[in-house]
């Protein structure tokens, strides 16, 4: 899978490159908009990730090449810029998806994921790790074969944990898909939840599986079988 | 009536201006009459006193008194023309003296005599209600002394007459003068309305509007385009303060995403010391905490540019905040707080569902964090005939009265220390403020320290 950055920042674009060629993507980076164009012109890319605000041809123009000239190419934008009438603007445009800066790498990386079309199993009826068993046809929780009562909000989190064991999610994004972006800033709240579902989940249990990691998130992961 | 007021004041002056000249002219007009009257009878009575010299004159020097007599009656006829007519010799006394006139305006006999010396040229005086012209001459009969009267009551009458028109005719005119000078000067100052009625109509959100030029030419005219060019140069310093806040806030975004996605994958996948990844992970935080600053100052720059409206529908805000309260209810009870919903009422106002729900979420947190363990936070809603509201109550710690009037200015905490160890960026009800803004409504505070605070959504209704 061959993947285009269009992203005048150097640093980020590398630090973008870098984090998906950790996952065996083929990362280009191009540096402003003409140079974006030229590459799309000469080779043949699977994804194309596109800064809006680019030197010489600016990213929305670019949007708009690209839309007529690769209309199956899925184009996931980023940019500083979060009013919905931009998003509207963007996807009328022809953008895929859209990811607002600063963004979690990981985030960014499930979004790319999905835009491949590369994780449509992700969504198995029911999630498992270690003795803990989420069902999401039933909602129900057990863990070594009890019973264990969530509530919602406390369901949607260890949804969203279990749904890629292993990696670490933020607090923003935890905060964006369980709750939604007003809640972002509140003081602490996915802590809170996070301690009350620790406490069913994890408490009466020899071994812990939400682990916190500091300044980043939470993520769940099996003790056993990712020693650290 | 405001009697503060240009046009009151200027009307005002403008009546007794008026007044004043009008008593001058009235004044004036008084006694140029009385001269004029006056000279006119005195002229009268010398011309009658030189017929009588003429008389004496031509007389022989042995006419009798009744020769004479007779020729000054067939003459002048006093009692006739209502005059007094009196003829004295010095020699042997008085001659002639006319009776009474026929207007009965005075009594002859009671007419003192004139005081010696008998004056060579005539002179006029006054006695009782007369003008007398008194003349000395001397004929080859004897010396003579001609007096000559006329009552002043007529030129009286006529001078009483003349006082009582102009005192009818000065209030009629004052009240004239007044009101048409207050109607005159509110229709000069109708531009100068209309000017102010367009200037109280603009905001920040719609700095492009100008102001209706009255195209007179004259003060009025430079008045509006001098304010409309102030107003763009207002547009000018408010653009580019937006565009440097937006600016700023954005340029940061991107640095930010390094830092933060860099650090993250060092804590990830790198093996370190317990103190080294605590040490990355307390930066990490702070990005956080950039990240949303940074965050609320766009939200605000946005806000300052002025939303479009074509995502407003019809919200509840008591659905809205009874499902926001119980997305964050587990927070607040995590702190012993009771969250209190049952008392909403539907309210239906119009707006953007995104950013009311943002208003509601900040007003929340704040006042689950200043409200200690064991109090209540309250969400309930007003209507009345005039407007609609929300009302957010808690039994926190309040507001000292003198900080209430700036709680909604950016980066302004009440309690320094205690939101920043909070983690609050400073920017919550600023950015509740114009979110409110935006949708018209209007915030009230009310808050004691110690006993809680309320804050108050007034959203006008729709006329």
């Amino acid at each position: 899978m061959r993947l285009l950055i269009v992203e005048d920042d150097r640093k980020l674009a590398e630090f973008v490159a870098r984090g998906l060629r950790s996952e065996s993507f083929a990362v280009d980076i191009a540096g402003d908009g003409r140079e974006g164009e030229g590459f799309i012109d000469a080779y043949q890319y699977d994804l194309l990730i596109l800064d809006l605000m680019l030197p010489r041809l600016s990213g929305t123009e670019l949007l708009r090449r690209v839309r007529k000239s690769h209309p199956t190419l899925p184009i996931l934008v980023l940019t500083a810029r979060d009013a919905t009438d931009d998003k509207v603007a963007h996807f009328e445009a022809g953008a895929d998806d859209y990811l607002t800066k600063p963004f979690d790498f990981a985030e960014l990386l499930v979004r790319v994921k999905a835009l491949l079309r590369r994780t449509p199993q992700e969504r198995a009826d029911v999630l498992r790790i270690g003795n803990l068993e989420l069902n999401r046809l039933t909602q129900q929780v057990r863990r070594d074969g009890r019973r264990i009562e969530l509530t919602a909000k406390e369901y949607g989190v260890l949804e969203y944990l279990l749904s890629n064991p292993g990696r670490v999610f933020s607090r923003t994004m935890i905060l964006e898909h369980v709750w939604d972006q007003s809640f972002e800033g509140v003081t602490n709240i996915v802590d809170v939840y996070v301690r009350y579902l620790r406490r069913k989940v994890d408490e009466p249990f020899p071994v812990k599986l939400i682990h916190t990691v500091r300044g980043v998130g939470y993520c769940v992961r099996d003790s056993v079988s990712a020693a650290e | 009536m405001n009697h503060r007021s240009l046009a009151f004041r200027l009307a005002v002056w403008y009546a007794l201006l008026l007044s004043a000249t009008f008593a001058l002219v009235g004044a004036g007009m008084f006694y140029g009459l009385e001269q004029y009257l006056r000279s006119g009878l005195a002229d009268s009575l010398r011309r009658r006193s030189t017929q009588i010299e003429q008389i004496l004159s031509e007389a022989p020097v042995d006419a009798s008194d009744s020769t004479i007599v007779d020729s000054i009656e067939t003459r002048l006829a006093p009692e006739f023309n209502n005059r007094f007519v009196r003829l004295t010799r010095e020699s042997s006394g008085l001659v002639y003296r006319s009776g009474v006139p026929a207007d009965r305006s005075f009594d002859p006999a009671a007419i003192p005599p004139s005081p010696p010396p008998w004056p060579a040229r005539g002179i006029a005086r006054r006695v009782g209600g007369l003008m007398e012209s008194t003349k000395a001459i001397d004929t080859p009969s004897g010396r003579y002394l001609i007096e000559l009267g006329a009552s002043l009551a007529p030129i009286e009458a006529v001078q009483a007459h003349l006082v009582r028109l102009l005192g009818m005719l000065l209030p009629v005119l004052v009240a004239c003068a007044a009101g048409g000078g207050y109607l005159l000067v509110g229709w000069a100052l109708r531009p100068v309305d209309r000017i102010s009625q367009s200037a109280e109509l603009m905001s920040l959100q719609d700095v492009d509007a100008r102001l209706p030029v009255v195209p007179s030419g004259d003060a009025l005219a430079r008045l509006s385009i001098s304010l409309n060019n102030m107003l763009g140069r207002l547009r000018e310093s408010v653009q580019t303060s937006r565009r440097f806040l937006a600016d700023a806030s954005h340029e940061l975004r991107t640095p930010l995403t390094v830092i933060k996605g860099e650090l993250q994958e060092v804590v990830r996948t790198e093996t370190m010391s317990r103190e080294l990844h605590d040490r990355i992970g307390s930066v990490l935080e702070e990005v956080a905490r950039l990240e949303h600053l940074v965050s609320g100052l766009l939200v605000l720059s946005r806000l300052d540019v002025g939303d479009a409206q074509r995502e407003w529908v019809d919200v509840d805000l008591a659905e809205l905040s009874a499902g926001t309260a119980e997305q964050m209810r587990l927070m607040a009870e995590d702190r012993g707080i009771r969250l209190e919903t049952a008392a909403l009422r539907p309210v239906v106002v119009h707006g953007d569902r995104a950013r009311l729900k943002q208003v509601i979420v900040n007003l929340l947190d704040n006042a689950i964090r200043f409200t200690p363990r064991g109090g209540t936070v309250t969400l309930d809603t007003v209507v009345n005939d005039t407007y609609q509201a929300l009302e957010i109550r808690d039994t926190g710690i309040g507001i000292p009265a003198a900080a209430v009037p700036r709680i909604f200015d950016r980066f302004y905490r009440v309690d320094e220390a205690r939101s920043r160890a909070d983690g609050g960026a400073g920017l919550g009800l600023s950015i509740v403020r114009s979110i409110c803004g935006a949708h018209r409504a209007e915030i009230e505070v009310d808050s004691e320290v110690g006993r809680g605070s309320c804050f108050r959504l007034k959203f006008p209704l729709q006329a």
